[in-house]
Formats: structure tokens, sequence, C-alpha cells
């Protein structure tokens, strides 16, 4: 069953891949990696190619320009790409092929080019060493043209920077001039929104969408997401374990899929607004209450010898958890959540504010005290590999906090074992150590760890983005029963909005080290007030229809630098409803007649604020 | 499909090994290490066992069997397998004792750098701020005091006893240490552990010395078995030039700079004790590149 | 300006850090026995004449003033006088207290300077000679893990940072000099005197070369931009020479700098073997002879020079690869 469906082939072949076996060859052993692999793709259309890591995606990427680099080894088959066999053909008539007439982006753009050399140069070279009759000059004005087509600002002086001097995004707009300068038919385009935030991941698919339409190249999308592939290919392969399992279009997979495999990738993707029950409001009793928060970093400034600038991580945060409730924190890399983490769990300290726990001023405690506190509000990090010490068996590890918070060996054995029990560890962990264990296995240990201290709330920074789908549903369950059972409060601070959609009763979005938006989850979900909110959700990836349409929503441009951020609301330089008035006055979070609040000037939904926003800017 | 979760969680896991013991063992399992380690502890248990049964005395004169060859040359004449010198010692014993003591003030003094390195590298590294600039600031300047001239400099003008050469050395080679330990320290500052013991309300000093330390010194130890061996060599430059150890007591360097007057007529008694440094050095650092390679491959599997 | 910034910044650095080195030698030389007044009278010579030169010297004063009036020196570019040097050519010995000519002693900047242009040849012999080794084969050692030309590296790199440096000077005098008489090995009468030494350098340079090219080669080997250059378009030739080589630069011209101080030290012990007329002998003559403002001037003089090339260093470096340039 290799090449199913009957799809039939598009009448003029531009790239057909014929029973393609790759094989990893080492130790005399050998393990076939894509297992008879065919598919056809058309001039000018974008095909689909969807697999799970470790499905054979990217070595078929490569195997298409003839590029497996051992120990893996093309078994059989054939690849005609414009008639010819990319396989058969001589390296010198590969040349004509590979970033030629093929062009490739990656998924790691920051490490896509030479990190010390200008990358216009670089484009330069390789574009003159695919078509040696270019003149050097002819090729810059190339790449220069190329780089205004993206849309990459200030191209000229762009020209001779180097990666490091590009943000994620801007430097994938560079490995898109440099797949399309030369002109290809075809461009690969492996996983190439996976590292970028939704919002940049957004407009790289805009883009793309909108340059194939007027060069005329075809696409092979490669993705490990059916909703990010969704947003831009017509047709789809669906790719397991190196075999081709479905083929068809790509809203058909989506709407009913045929196989096992394909049912169940698109049972996984969770619903945003299609069928999803209101959470119940949460009224507790304050746990944490944050009001006014503020961290400012004080860097040199490069190419001074003393002058010294200011990065305003976090300004003005205010917030409060209620016992019970689940928290959720969300923004964009940068946004500030990750220094705002490193304050609530007090590992920094604010310069300004008052951060304080079941009522007490963190600041204002004595180190007994607040060694006492510490017990009841724990941090849960994101990286379950580098969280735990290697050294140490996994019972002692979990009896560590009590050792320092002062408890006998004993007592602190019997509470561990129970810990471990509690959270699903089985007792024959006790005395291994941590190598070898699952990233849900290692989660699970510091769970145990935060909960022997019997603690309040938890913060859980991006703790379940590294579990794979399965082990997420555990552990979020694991979540909930705890809570139940001993009336946690949770922050979820993640950048998974299905996840945050799914499990938190209340949401802050953050923009630029501020929050601009706090809501109960179907205010935010629903009818979210602030357009940074709304740009968000219309940028997520979705199979169902997304409420919030791009052509509408979708921001340009990537944030301002927190050094110097414009006057007035700092979003206003993106925000598709500024006005004259945005400009003279930065808005402070103000709540609305739901108890809900944004920091607008002009928010959706035409109610005003109950209280005016105040004219003071939150510096 | 059908497993689920809980069936992942019950499987046992595998007893995996510390990525110092599987550094260790990646360094057992290649050939140049063996064949470094075998070398070693044979010369090793050569040196310190042989003096104790042989009848040969080193430091004995006998002018009966002066100047004899080393072994396959005519002449040469059994137990002298490396010849004789000037005063008819002979060249293997006085190499083995003066092993003994290349080994003494090498190891010693390497424990000592590292001892002292370490911390301070550890506690600049991980504590930042001020202690760090000092640290930092007095590494700079002992590291553009060439060591071997301060040595030379120190012995120079004091008496050298093997106390003293210890401690010169010793205290001339910690700077690369803390250095090294140092950058270390300060990437582990931020790694997940470190902040999950900061969470769980740890004290610095509890972090230090229970986590970091053991996570972070095994991995470095190669930089030691390296070194042993270039303390080995800078005990010999010393000797050689009259401020290590003194004579009667043989030592590579100072037997190699008596022979230099019988170069030409017997080029046995200044070439071999080098030769001898030579192959013990040699496995030595076989072993240390072992260890080396060893750690980076773990450390790329890691990453 | 960028480039002013930081110059500015390391100066002041390195003005600290020899500050420090100052302070440590002249400490140490003051807290070792060994009376310098009287190294300089001669042993023969009466209490009186050795209390009334360490008065002439200012030896008698405490060692804080001492030390102020050393500093004050330094910043006018004075390193004080030789005690045993005269000023004309480099002989010493025992002669009698109160013989005149040891009251014109020879300036220690002048002893310095005069030495430095031969240990400057050697050290450029030596460092060019390694590379011209260590270069092709560390390269290849990185390029391909595992096989023989790293395994090569492997072996040349251990064998050779296993010589001891006398020894080896000792066995290629014997061998290539007087033996096969190839070279010329001890003094200097030319050029080709530089060659034997350079030789015995080279050997304690290129494991170290070899060790810092191989294991950079081989990581910029696994990174993207290496692995995605064919499917780019590129050529083998110029992703090797250009990219990787590039890459690994960097790594290799920091390596100068800390390296720096073994190869000192190398300098000082190979310059004594052959008798090479440079900045190593005057070295370790000075140390012999208790010459204390001599030792004390050479060490700063390093010191300066250690700073200096650091600077140097961490400049070539940063013109490689921008990102250096924090």
């Amino acid at each position: 069953m290799a090449a199913p469906g009957p799809a039939d082939p598009p009448p003029a072949s531009l790239l057909a891949v014929e029973n393609l076996h790759v094989r990893l060859e080492r130790g005399g052993r050998t393990r076939p990696i894509l297992d008879g692999v065919s598919l056809a793709l058309a001039r000018r259309e974008v095909l689909a190619l969807v697999g799970e890591a470790g499905s054979g995606k990217s070595v078929l990427a490569r195997a298409i320009v003839n590029a497996v680099p051992p120990p893996l080894r093309v078994a059989a088959g054939r690849v005609l790409f414009e008639g010819k066999d990319v396989l058969a053909l001589g390296e010198r008539a590969l040349k004509s092929v590979r970033g030629n007439r093929i062009g490739f982006i990656g998924a790691n753009p920051m490490g896509s080019l030479d990190p010390r050399l200008a990358i216009g140069e670089q484009i330069v070279h390789k574009l003159r060493s695919v078509q040696p009759g270019l003149s050097r000059a002819e090729a810059r004005e190339r790449v220069l043209a190329m780089m205004a087509r993206v849309a990459l600002p200030s191209p000229a002086a762009r020209f001779h920077e180097a990666p490091f001097q590009f943000s994620g995004g801007m430097m994938q707009r560079v490995m898109i001039v440099d797949a399309l300068v030369s002109e290809p038919a075809l461009v690969i385009a492996d996983n190439i929104t996976q590292p970028l935030d939704v919002t940049v991941a957004a407009q790289i698919i805009r883009l793309i969408d909108s340059l194939r339409e007027s060069l005329g190249t075809a696409f092979l999308f490669i993705s490990s997401s059916l909703p990010v592939v969704a947003q831009i290919a017509e047709r789809a392969l669906v790719l397991q374990e190196g075999r081709v399992v479905e083929e068809g279009r790509v809203a058909a997979i989506a709407a009913a899929p045929r196989e096992a495999y394909t049912r169940m990738l698109v049972a996984r993707i969770p619903p945003i607004w299609k069928g999803v029950a209101p959470l119940p409001k949460v009224e507790g009793a304050p746990v944490l209450e944050v009001a006014n928060a503020v961290r400012t970093y004080v860097v040199r400034r490069r190419g001074t010898f003393n002058a010294k600038n200011q990065v305003k991580a976090v300004r003005d945060v205010s917030f409060a958890v209620r016992a019970g409730e689940n928290f959720g924190l969300v923004g964009e890399s940068g946004c500030g959540k990750s220094t705002l983490t490193r304050l609530l769990a007090w590992l920094e300290r604010p310069d300004g504010g008052r951060i304080a726990f079941l009522g007490r001023d963190l600041a204002a405690l004595g180190a007994a005290e607040f060694k006492a506190m510490r017990r009841t509000f724990q941090l849960l990090l994101q990286d379950p590999y580098g969280s735990l010490p290697a050294n140490m068996p996994v019972q002692r590890m979990i009896e560590e906090p009590l050792r320092i918070h002062g408890h006998g060996s004993a007592d602190a054995a019997r509470l561990a074992q129970a810990a471990m029990a509690e959270v699903g560890l089985e007792p024959e962990l006790a005395t291994s150590l941590p190598v070898g264990l699952s990233a849900g296995q290692r989660q699970r240990i510091n769970i145990a760890r935060a909960l022997v201290l019997k603690p309040r709330l938890l913060i859980l920074d991006e703790t379940l983005s590294a579990l794979d789908q399965v082990e997420q549903a555990e552990l979020l369950e694991l979540f909930l029963r705890l809570q139940a059972e001993h009336g946690f409060s949770y922050i979820f601070i993640s950048h998974d909005l299905a996840l945050v959609r799914r499990v938190c009763h209340r949401i802050a979005v953050m923009y630029l080290g501020r929050i601009v938006e706090l809501a109960d989850n179907a205010t935010l979900f629903e009818a979210p007030r602030h357009p940074y909110t709304r740009a968000l959700l219309s940028a997520m990836p979705t199979l169902e229809a997304n409420r919030f349409p791009r052509e509408e929503y979708l921001l340009d441009g990537e944030p301002p630098s927190p050094i110097d951020l414009p006057r007035g609301c700092a979003f206003r330089s993106r925000c598709p409803r500024a006005a004259a008035d945005c400009a003279a006055t930065d808005p402070r979070l103000a709540p609305f007649a739901d108890g809900n609040a944004a920091a607008c000037l002009h928010p959706h939904g035409g109610d005003a604020p109950a209280r005016t926003p105040e004219a003071a800017d939150g510096r | 499909m059908a497993e689920t979760g809980a069936a992942a969680a019950v499987r046992p896991a595998p007893r995996g090994a510390t990525p110092s013991r599987r550094m260790l063992r990646l360094a057992v399992s290649r050939a140049d290490f063996r064949i470094g380690l075998a070398g070693f502890l044979l010369l090793v248990a050569i040196a310190l066992l042989l003096p104790l049964v042989s009848p040969i005395n080193p430091t004995k004169i006998a002018y009966q069997v002066k100047l004899l060859p080393p072994f396959p040359a005519e002449g040469w004449q059994w137990p002298h397998v490396l010849g004789t010198d000037q005063l008819g010692r002979d060249v293997f014993m006085r190499c083995l004792v003066g092993l003994r003591y290349s080994l003494l003030i090498g190891i010693t003094t390497v424990l000592l750098m590292f001892v002292v390195g370490s911390a301070l590298g550890l506690y600049a590294g991980f504590r930042g701020g001020w202690a760090d600039a000092v640290i930092m600031r007095l590494t700079d300047a002992q590291l553009s005091i060439p060591m071997i001239i301060l040595a030379i400099t120190i012995l120079g003008v004091s008496r050298p006893t093997v106390p003293a050469i210890i401690l010169v050395l010793g205290l001339s080679g910690w700077p690369l240490y803390a250095r090294v330990v140092r950058a270390v320290a300060l990437g582990e500052r931020t790694r997940g552990y470190v902040l999950g013991e900061r969470v769980l309300g740890a004290s610095d000093w509890r972090i230090m010395l229970l986590f970091v330390a053991p996570a972070i010194l095994p991995p470095i130890a190669f930089v030691a078995v390296l070194d042993v061996a270039r303390m080995m060599i800078y005990e010999a430059i010393l000797g050689f030039l009259g401020l290590g150890v003194q004579p009667p007591t043989p030592t590579f360097g100072n037997v190699i700079a008596d022979a230099r007057k019988y170069l030409l007529n017997a080029w046995w008694i200044a070439t071999m004790p080098g030769l001898f440094l030579l192959v013990t050095l040699t496995c030595l650092n076989l072993m240390g590149s072992a260890l080396e390679r060893a750690r980076n491959a773990v450390l790329q599997g890691e990453a | 300006m960028f480039v002013l910034s930081f110059l500015l910044r390391r100066l002041a650095q390195g003005v600290l850090i020899i500050l420090l080195v100052i302070f440590i030698i002249f400490t140490l030389l003051r807290v070792v026995p060994g009376d310098p007044a009287r190294l300089i009278v001669g042993g023969m010579a009466p209490d009186a004449v050795v209390a009334e030169k360490a008065q002439e010297l200012g030896l008698d004063r405490p060692i804080p003033v001492q030390f102020a009036a050393y500093l004050r020196d330094l910043v006018t570019g004075d390193f004080g006088r030789s005690f045993v040097r005269p000023k004309s050519g480099a002989s010493f010995g025992g002669s009698a207290f109160d013989d005149q000519t040891r009251q014109e002693r020879a300036s220690v900047l002048d002893l310095i300077l005069d030495t430095l242009p031969m240990t400057l040849q050697l050290a450029g012999v030596a460092i060019a000679m390694a590379l011209a080794v260590a270069l092709p084969l560390g390269t290849l050692g990185g390029l391909h893990p595992g096989r023989w030309p790293d395994k090569l590296a492997l072996v040349i790199g251990s064998v050779f940072v296993s010589t001891p440096n006398f020894w080896l000077g000792i066995i290629l005098t014997l061998f290539l000099s007087v033996k096969l008489k190839l070279l010329p090995a001890i003094g200097y009468r030319g050029f080709s005197y530089t060659l034997l030494p350079a030789i015995v350098l080279a050997v304690e340079l290129v494991p170290f070369i070899l060790r810092t090219l191989t294991v950079s080669v081989a990581q910029v080997m696994r990174e993207d931009f290496i692995r995605l250059a064919p499917v780019r378009g590129l050529s083998r030739a110029r992703t090797v020479l250009v990219h990787a080589l590039g890459n690994s630069a960097v790594p290799l011209v920091n390596l100068l700098g800390v390296q720096l101080g073994m190869l000192l030290g190398g300098v000082v012990i190979v310059e004594f073997i052959f008798d090479y007329p440079g900045l190593g002998l005057l070295t370790i003559n000075a140390v012999l002879q208790r010459d204390f403002p001599l030792i004390q001037g050479i060490a700063v003089f390093i010191a300066v020079m250690f700073v200096l090339i650091n600077i140097l260093v961490d400049l070539i470096a940063m013109s490689i690869d921008p990102r250096l340039e924090y």
C-alpha cells in the first residue's frame, strides 16, 4: 500500500518521486527510513507533507535534491525533476539543480547561514555559484530586489548585516530570499514556521502565499502540523514511519480522514471555538497579588565606554490569582513573561511594585519567614531534562526539598515515597538515576518535589510544552486531580493558546512587558477587546474556521525594541486601530463593566472601560 | 497506538548512568585509553616495585662498569639494559627513581592546583559580582607571568626542595583551573536544576557543593590527567636548570643536565631518561585526550 | 567608535593587571632570602660598604616606599638599572668591590629591547613552522573524525606534547648538528641559528594547534549552515575553505592569546639550551644572578606584552567574527 489514493497525478508534472527507498546503514545493520514513497507535484502547486518527528519527512526533502548524508543511503527509486532523474545526475549537472532550480528553506533560520558573514554576500555567492554566468553586480541587484519583495526593511543596509543582527522572523525572510533568488521552479520548505512565534509564522505563511502566486513557484511544504499546512496547501500527503499513508485534498483529510493514523492526528487537534464548554468562574480568596510590578534591566550600550540602556522587561503589571484558580499568561517571545515568571518565583526581585503571597509582601519578609513562605509557592520549569540533577537517585531528589526545610531523613523518605505514589511514579524508580526516564516521568518527579512542600500555588512555566500529546494529556489530568484534592492554584505560562483555552479560568495577554488584556476564558477567546489579542488569535493555525480572519486582524512588522519604546501606547506602531491620541497617552489596564480589563484607548466591542484610562504614562 | 501513558509509566526505566560514568565508560572502550592506561600502570608498577627488590643501587658509584652502552649495542652488560653513566650507575634504575619523584611532584602539584583553582573558580562563577571580578583579575595577572618563568624565579632565588617545588608549581598553575571551572559554573548558574533548587529554598552553598560541583568537576578531570604530564615536564625542566630536586638524588632533569657533558661519547646517558619520560608521558596524554574526546562525545550526544 | 571604547575598557583592565603583576613580583623578590646589595658589591665587601650600597640604591627603605618609587619610575619609562650587568657587553663576574666599572650599570629597558628582536624572530619562525604542519593535519582531522587523519593528529599531538623541550633540544643538537652537520646549533651567527631552536618550539606548539583545530573544525562541520550548504548549491571546497576554516579561526586566534605564556616559557628554556641571545636567555641569567631589577623589569615587560597581545587577539577575533563585538 505504498501509493494509495485515486488522486490522479496532475498532467504537467514538475516533480515525480517514484518508489523511493532510503535506508540507514550503520555497523552492518540497515533500517528503512523511507519505504517506497511516491509523490507528484505540478508546476505552481503547493503540496503539503505532514508527519510527526521521525516520520522521514526531512530525509525525503534532502533526497529530492540528492543530498542524503551518510550513513543514510538511497537504496531504490527515482526522483524525476523537469524530466531528469536527480538521483542519477553527476556533480556538475546537480549544480544546476540544487539551489538553482530547487530552492530550500529549513527549520532553523538563525543557523542556516555562516554566522560571521554578511547575509547579502552569502546569497550573492550562492547565486553566482549556481548561475556562474552572472556578474557580481547583476547578482547583487537580484538579491536586493528579492529582499525588497519579501518586505525586509531597508534592504541596502541589511545586505551587509550578519545573521545575528536579525530576528528569527526576519532571518526566515532572508532564507526565503536565498531560496527564491535563483528563480527556482520548486522550493522545499521544511518546517519553516516551527521556531517562530505565532504572529510571525502567520506573516511568513502569508508572504509565501503571495510570492508563489506572483512568481509561479511550486512549493513542497513540509510540517508536523496539519493546521499549519491547511493555511497554504491544497493537497497533502501524510507520512508515517517512511510511508505515505494518506493523500488527498487538505480540506477532505481534515473533515473526513480515512486512515486510522490520520484520524488520530486530526482528533488530537484541540478545538478553539467549536463546541468548547465555558469554564466556570472561580470565586476564591486571592492567593497571589501582584501590584504594579516593574522590572528594568540595565545593560551597557554597545559601542560606548560606560553608557547604559534600560530594558523595560516588565512594566506596571498587576493581577491576582485566586485559590483554586487556573490563571493563564500568554504572549510572544520578548513580551516579558519569562521575566515575570522569575519575579513570581522570587528568583529575582521587582524594581518597583509589590508581590504579595497570602496577603504578605514578599519583600518585607525576614530570611526565616521567607524560607517558610517559599514552601507555599513553587515553580515547575519547561525543560524536563535540565531541571533534574543528573547524579541523584529519584527518591533522594524528592527528599531534597524536605531536607532543605529541615525534615529528618526518615520523615523525608516516608513523605517522598507517598509523593511518588501520588504523582504516579513506580516505587521501583526510587533508587534509579534520572538518565533514561521519559520527559513525562521527569516532570512527575518535578511535581513530586514541589508537592512534598504542600504548596498553595504552582507556577507552570511552559511545563507541558516539551511533552508529546499523550504525556501532556496525562499530566494535565494529574494537575487537575491534585487541584481537586489539595486546592492548588496554577499559573500556566504558555505560548500554547489551545492549552490555555482548555484549562485556564482567566487569562492575561502580555505585550512588551505589560498586560494588555486580562479576561475570563470565554471573553478572551470569543470577544477580546484588545487588538493585539485579536491578532494573536487570528494567527493561530486551526482546522476550524478562524473567528478572527487574518485579512482583518493580523499584524505587520515585529514588536519594537524594549529599549526604546514608542511614546504613548507601546502597541500603536503596529495597531490597526491607532489614532492620534494613542501617541500621547499610554493606556493602563482598565476594567470594564464585566470585570475584564484591557489596556487600550479604542478597544473592540464598543463599550467604554468602567474607568477612564489614566493619562499618566506608566513609567 | 493503543499503548496508553499508564502503560508507559509502568515500564521500568533503564537504569542509566550519570554523564560522568558514561564518559568514563566511553573512554575505557577506546583503544588509545587502554594502551595509555596499561603502559602507564606498568611503568608506575615497575618504578614503585623494582627498586625495592633489585640489588642495583642507583646512586652507587662503580667505575668498573662505567659508560656501558644500552642493550642492543656492542659491549652492553646484563643487567644494565639502558647502559650506565660515567660513574657506572645504572641508567634504567636512575630513570625509575626519577619517575618516582616526577610522579610524586606531578600528581601532588595537580591536586593542589585542582583544589585551589576549582574552589576559587566555582565560587567566582557561581556567585559572580565582586568575588568574580577580583578572582578573575588575579588569574589574569598570574597568567601574564609565564608559569615556568615564575617558578624559575622563585626557586632560583630561594632553595629548591620537594615541598617548595610543589607549592610553587601548584600555586602558579591554579589560574587555568579557576578559569575553566568558572566558565562552566557560570553556564550552570542558569541551568534548570540550579533554578529548581533555588525555588525549593536551597542556599547557594548547598547548591554549589551538593549539585554544581559534582556535576561539573568530573567532566573536566581530563584536564588534570593532561596536566600531570605537563607538571612532570616542568619538574624535569626545573631539574635540568638545577632548580629541582638536588643530586645525588637522580631526577630526569638533573640526570640529563649532567649527561650533557658526555653527549658525544655516551649519547645514551642523556637520551635514555628522556625517552623513558617521553614514553611515560605519552601514555598519560593518550589517556587524557581519550577522556577529553569521550567527554566531547557525551556532551554532543546530549545537546 | 566601538573599537575606541573597547580599547579604553581593555587598557584600563590591562593597567590593573600590570599593577597586580608588579605587586606580586615585587613582593616575591623581597620576601625570598638573598641580599641584593651584597650581590652588587660582591661577597668580599665589608658590611659597611654593603650598607652604603643599600642606602644608595634605596634598598634600606620600607618595601611600600620602594614600591611607590618603582612605580613612579616606571611611569616615566624608567625600568631601573641592572644590579650586575655593566653598560657595555653582557659580561659579569665576581671582581673586587671597588671596581669602578660596576658603577656603569646597564639600563634594564635597553637590555630587554636589545634582545627582544631575536626572540620575536625565533617565535615567529616557530609559529610559522607549527602552522605549516598543524593547519593541514588539524583541518583534515576535523573533517574526518575517527578516520586516519584524525588518528594521526591524535598520535602526533600526544607524542609531541610528551616531549620535554630541553631534551629534544639536546638530542636534535646531537643528531642534526653534531652528527649530520645539517644545522648550526649553539649561539647566534646568522639566521640559520634560529632554525633548530624554532623546531623545538614548534614541536611544543603543534599539539595545541592540532587539538584546537580538530575539535573546532569537527564542531563547525556539524552546524546547520554547513549541512545545508550542498542543498543550497555551494561546492564542498568553498564550504570547507571559507565557512569551516573561517569559523575555526576564532578559537585558533584565541589559542595564541591563551598559550602565549606557554610559548614564552618554552622560549626561555630553548634559548638557554641553544645559548640563543634573546629575552629568554636574558631572563634565565637574570634569575641565576639574582639581578632583581632585571627580573622585575622583564616580568613587567612580559605582562605589558601579554596585555597588548591579548587585546590584539580580541580585535582580530572580532574582525573575523562580528558577533564578538558585544
